[in-house]
């Protein structure tokens, strides 16, 4: 019962912290130079179409009343049109924001597969040449933007060895599965289609590797020295001392309690991929939400800008929740603390 | 050192092979290109929506593809799109009335013929009876007049071009239209190349009925977003925004494919540069978008079998000087600078082939006058001009604002070189890098509008009146296209009185008038016409590298008359 209330209470503070992003979002997009429906319809338009898209998006009203507009019919679900696609931003973001959290999805697999795996390695190898090499890694993967990574990939996998496709989803020759999730590989899986699977499984590896080698390194530095730093602890000593085997007390007792800052990082660093991919993506021509977001603010595309930011940022809160429930699960004093103050 | 445990490495180093096989797996897969015969008939319908695999098993010929990266986003809707992706992709999936030519002239097209009153204000156009929709519906008159009324209600796109001028359209019969305009001009004719005709029928039946446009909702602009109703060469097959838009052959076109003609175009939405030179490396796109770097065409070249193919445009790089800020308001600054400017330096920097600018417009459009001598950097006749400059002692008090647009990085170099010659009369430039959106907020007004803007600008249409209006008629004032704000009453009649008239060596003469005062009065630096460069495979028969097609903006892409010879 307290965890509910637990994640009840996270749930309310992250609308507060919505409806505070979207006024800031708001006022940000709206003091960006430009005219935004001059600018959908281009400079040779005639002014009275100017002003026909204006009066449709409210633009001649005072601010307050825009956001007042706008909170309204977004609250329904309505983020009005999108000046660059002539769509619903709902339908633009529904058609983006999968193939985002695809590309997320797999960033996320790897990096805490090879990120966990890479500060285990180092905390159990401490010192060795394996602990060197794993510091290495980690310290170029936190220093290098992912788009670096990309442009790498794309010319070592793509170029030069041709092992990897550079654009897209899915082969030119491969049927796109029917919509259900709209993750493509997902949607493969489920219609039991594998060669699709595997092909998308190709497309999408050089991007997400790219987008998960800054978390690779965080989680791999982090993981190691929590683990070094809990490995001199007295109840590791003590199970040692009491002959319980090395692979146990790795996997038991220190990496479970180890893991709790690594998985806070990772949490933000995931949702962040969401938002910072969009140079990636636009590498290797990724229909992703971050992109369209790009392509919004540099043809200042209101609705689209505040829509997307606002996933964003509801993405942002979600991860949080997801990590304060897994962090509560992972250490018993959160979960006591948190029923206590309840 | 602690001895390492081999085990766990191992399983990882296992692992991550595996992983990267998995990874790797499809690669033996997918249909090849290379497995297609040089003249393989087009695969079927049926064939084409097969899946890959079954369609590996069974050894389908690959069709011809004609891939071609473009600056995105492509608006398909005709009454919508104006860019380059949108342009070329609209005269590939509909017909226009007339069709332009590598002349400058036009040709005809869904009207087979067409006839001008005495008056030069009726046209009266025959249609072809044989063209059919892609949904087999046939194309009648009234199809002309529905997409002429679209455009103009919509008001967006091609909508200024087109609609300008005109009284009414209407159908007499259900092959003749009948155009009346308020009062002769030479742009009307070319201006119908961009007037796109839709099938009514299949617009209706997707039209919403919640819209601003009235009784015509929404006018399907939500479907015809991602759908066309044309009856083009090729139609959608699929559009995936922000991706790609690949179009299909249509089979039952009026018109003639080249020999090789493709089967399938796909325009990709992408200009990075690294994924560019890797689509091209591995032989998946044939034609390259135009906003690649220099030094990224230099590579694009080095790839075996890929050529620079440079290709005319009615593009000028103008350096906007403003007419009416101190100390360019006084014409002997302005001649100061322009003879102080070094346009070889400035030539060179650019593309081979690249030319300066002879006068106030691109060469390539009908009625620009060769005989122009354009300014040649002379130190000695700027030093001159400067002294009569009213400012001329005190310059230090008007520094020259130059704005360059930080989306074109290239636009740099030559801002430092204006900046590094102007040093040399005592002029001082201050250069400062703004962001396109900024650009156009500040050129809006004349108060905010910078001493220098430099920026691209082209021609809608092959004719040098058009480009006179769009840059120095008082229309323009207030959006980007003119930051000199000649506000010049007598130039503006002038401009109007040459476009009226349509006897084309009258109306050059006086283009020619208006073109040689721009250049005495030095209202501009036009710095050189920009060519249009991208990479092209050598298996590709590209007519517009030939100089074989119109310039009008998408027509290079016609694919209709584009062949592919790719293996």
């Amino acid at each position: 019962m307290s965890m509910i209330r637990f994640i009840f209470r996270r749930i309310l503070y992250s609308v507060f912290v919505l409806l505070g992003l979207s006024i800031v979002i708001f006022i940000i997009a709206r003091i960006m130079p430009g005219d935004p429906a001059r600018m959908s319809v281009g400079a040779r338009a005639p002014q009275w179409v100017v002003d026909r898209i204006r009066e449709q998006m409210h633009l001649n009203e005072p601010l307050v009343m825009q956001y007042f507009y706008w909170v309204s019919d977004a609250a329904q679900g309505d983020f009005g049109l999108s000046l660059i696609t002539q769509r619903q931003v709902t339908d633009d973001i529904k058609e983006f924001l999968p193939a985002s959290i695809e590309l997320a999805f797999y960033a996320a697999l790897i990096a805490s597969t090879l990120g966990i795996g890479l500060g285990i390695l180092s905390a159990r190898y401490k010192d060795t040449w394996v602990d060197n090499l794993g510091r290495i890694i980690s310290y170029a993967g936190v220093v290098t933007p992912s788009y670096i990574f990309a442009i790498l990939f794309i010319l070592l996998f793509g170029f030069a060895l041709k092992w990897f496709p550079v654009i897209g989803r899915l082969s030119d020759d491969v049927v796109t599965p029917r919509i259900i999730t709209g993750l493509v590989s997902i949607d493969a899986l489920i219609q039991g289609q594998f060669h699709t699977f595997l092909d998308s499984i190709w497309h999408i590896a050089l991007p997400a590797l790219a987008l998960a080698m800054g978390s690779i390194a965080q989680a791999a530095r982090i993981t190691r020295s929590s683990m070094a730093d809990n490995m001199n602890k007295d109840y590791i000593a003590a199970a040692r001392a009491l002959g319980i085997k090395e692979r146990e007390i790795m996997g038991r007792f220190l990496l479970k309690p180890s893991l709790i800052p690594t998985i806070s990082i990772l949490g933000l660093d995931i949702a962040s991929i969401l938002s910072v991919a969009f140079l990636v993506e636009s590498i290797f021509n990724w229909p992703g939400l971050a992109r369209y977001g790009m392509n919004a603010m540099l043809y200042k595309d209101l609705n689209a800008i505040s829509a997307v930011i606002l996933v964003f940022g509801a993405a942002f809160a979600l991860m949080n929740i997801i990590v304060d429930i897994i962090i509560a699960q992972l250490d018993p004093r959160i979960r006591l603390r948190s029923s206590r103050s309840d | 050192m602690s001895k390492i445990n081999q085990k766990p490495l191992l399983l990882t180093l296992v692992m991550i092979i595996s992983l990267f096989l998995t990874q790797c797996a499809p690669k033996a897969t997918p249909v090849s290109q290379s497995t297609t015969e040089e003249n393989a008939p087009a695969v079927s319908e049926s064939q084409e929506e097969a899946p890959a695999t079954e369609a590996a098993q069974e050894g389908t010929a690959a069709k011809r593809v004609l891939r071609v990266t473009f600056s995105w986003p492509n608006r398909i809707d005709p009454a919508v799109g104006n860019d380059y992706a949108s342009s070329s992709s609209l005269l590939n999936l509909y017909d226009s009335l007339i069709f332009p030519n590598a002349q400058g002239g036009v040709d005809p097209w869904l009207a087979e013929s067409w006839t001008i009153s005495e008056d030069g204000k009726t046209y009266t156009f025959k249609l072809r009876q044989d063209v059919k929709f892609h949904d087999g519906t046939p194309l009648k008159a009234s199809d002309v007049v529905f997409s002429y009324d679209r455009l103009k209600n919509i008001g967006e796109g091609y909508a200024y071009l087109v609609t300008a001028g005109v009284v009414s359209v209407t159908a007499p019969d259900d092959y003749t239209v009948e155009i009346t305009l308020e009062a002769p001009t030479a742009l009307f004719l070319p201006s119908l190349t961009r007037l796109y005709v839709l099938n009514e029928k299949l617009v209706r039946e997707n039209t919403k009925a919640e819209g601003p446009y009235g009784e015509n909702g929404d006018y399907a602009k939500e479907w015809l977003q991602t759908n066309d109703a044309g009856s083009g060469a090729y139609k959608v097959k699929e559009f995936p925004l922000e991706q790609y838009l690949l179009m299909e052959k249509n089979t039952d076109w009026w018109g003639t494919f080249a020999a090789n003609a493709p089967d399938e175009v796909r325009f990709i939405g992408t200009t990075e540069a690294v994924t560019v030179r890797s689509l091209m490396e591995k032989k998946e796109l044939e034609i390259s978008d135009q906003w690649q770097s220099f030094e990224a065409y230099e590579a694009l070249e080095k790839i075996q079998d890929v050529d620079i193919a440079v290709l005319p445009s009615m593009t000028t790089f103008y350096y906007m000087v403003n007419n009416k800020k101190a100390p360019t308001d006084d014409v002997h600054c302005r001649r100061a600078m322009s003879y102080a400017f070094d346009y070889d330096a400035a030539v060179s920097l650019e593309w081979p082939g690249t030319k300066q600018t002879v006068g106030p417009i691109p060469a390539s459009l009908a009625g620009h006058d060769d005989s122009i001598v354009p300014y040649k950097r002379d130190l000695d006749k700027a030093k001159e001009e400067l002294a009569q400059c009213k400012y001329a002692s005190e310059l230090d008090k008007y520094p020259i604002e130059l704005h360059w647009v930080a989306e074109v990085p290239d636009e740099e170099k030559w801002a430092l070189l204006f900046q590094s010659n102007m040093a040399e009369i005592g002029m001082k430039v201050e250069i400062t890098k703004v962001p396109w959106l900024s650009m156009v907020e500040n050129t809006s007004k004349l108060e905010t509008s910078p001493s220098i803007a430099t920026i691209y600008v082209s021609s809608d249409l092959p004719e040098a009146g058009l480009m006179l209006k769009q840059k120095y008629h008082s229309s323009t004032n207030g959006t980007w296209q003119q930051n000199e704000w000649l506000q010049d009453s007598a130039l503006d009649s002038a401009i109007d009185e040459a476009l009226a008239t349509l006897d084309d060596a009258e109306r050059y003469a006086k283009y020619s008038a208006i073109q040689k005062q721009l250049v005495d009065n030095a209202v501009s630096l036009w710095l050189y016409d920009q060519v249009e460069k991208r990479a092209v495979r050598s298996c590709v028969d590209f007519p517009a590298a030939r100089n074989e097609t119109s310039m009008l903006m998408g027509y290079y892409f016609f694919a209709a008359n584009i062949g592919v010879n790719c293996p």
